[in-house]
């Protein structure tokens, strides 16, 4: 364990670190780099791309596609009242057809016979 | 660089001129790159950033009125850039808790590393990896005044040009960051 004086001495010493510290250089490609990273942008997808990913519109994007969910499936089981209504009123169409059909073939041997 | 060259250099950018923006970039490349180096303290962000920061220089260079000097609007938008950056950071570090609550073990995982600065000089490295250690806890207002004025040398009038507030304001967030770096450091050196 440290004394306080030597504590003090040692965090005056640490803020005193950063003294004639020289810039950072940046790499000396960078604006290689800048022009590489415009041209990606320029294309459309880069731009596409971040607005995409940028959280508001990506929340905004859920609630839409939840919205709908939502909404179809609600609508969903209306429609499908219907659908089973016309598919009876299809059925017994078609079950009346093949009544006509069969007796009306000559091929339908067993009916035939039963007749 | 005189200031009749400079202002001709921004109004050939307005222009769309390519070699006066390689020009601007290279004169300002390293002034950018270290203000953001020494707030986000990670290299390839810092890189990263500085790239975006000369984009946003040449797309929006119409709207510089030059009504404050031109290094001043570069610093603006370094700084906001940076300051972004760290604010999304710390959101993604809050989402990586709650992953890691629910067992996504490496979601928290986040890049905890010592960060040298390369300017330091070669007896304070060790002395500075502390500091900056101190420096990454502060929050986010008061470590983009104290980096600008440690690593940049900038006054607190230019550091409230750029961070668009008073000069007294600038003398509090740097006097309270002293306050907190201490009483971190304080912490530390208990420990050690």
């Amino acid at each position: 364990m440290l004394n306080n004086e030597h504590i003090q001495n040692e965090i005056s010493r640490t803020l005193q670190s950063l003294e004639g510290v020289e810039r950072a250089k940046a790499n000396p490609f960078l604006f290689t780099r800048i022009k590489a990273k415009m041209q990606r942008e320029e294309n459309g997808w880069g731009k596409i791309g971040s607005f995409i990913s940028k959280p508001l519109v990506a929340i905004a994007i859920l609630v839409l596609v939840m919205a709908v969910n939502a909404w179809s499936v609600i609508n969903s089981g209306t429609n499908d009242t219907l659908t089973s209504e016309n598919n009876n009123i299809a059925i017994s169409d078609i079950t009346n057809e093949d009544d006509v059909v069969a007796s009306a073939d000559t091929y339908d041997y067993e009916n035939l016979i039963n007749k | 660089m005189t200031l009749t060259t400079e202002m001709e250099l921004i109004e050939q950018l307005k222009q769309g001129d390519e070699q006066a923006f390689k020009i601007i970039v290279e004169l300002n490349q390293d002034l950018v790159y270290n203000t953001i180096l020494g707030i986000v303290q990670y290299e390839t962000e810092a890189e990263d950033l500085t790239q975006d920061v000369f984009i946003k220089v040449f797309e929006n260079i119409s709207s510089f009125k030059g009504e404050s000097k031109f290094s001043t609007w570069i610093y603006r938008i370094a700084v906001t850039k940076a300051l972004d950056f760290l604010r999304s950071k710390k959101r993604k570090k809050r989402f990586g808790f709650i992953q890691s609550y629910f067992g996504n073990e490496n979601a928290e995982a986040d890049q905890v590393k010592d960060f040298q600065h390369p300017g330091v000089k070669t007896e304070n490295k060790e002395r500075a990896v502390i500091l900056f250690r101190a420096i990454d806890q502060l929050p986010v207002n008061q470590k983009a005044a104290y980096s600008l004025h440690k690593l940049e040398g900038l006054s607190y009038r230019e550091i409230s040009e750029i961070m668009d507030t008073t000069v007294p304001a600038v003398e509090s967030l740097i006097s309270r960051a002293n306050m907190n770096l201490r009483k971190q450091l304080e912490e530390y050196y208990k420990e050690h």
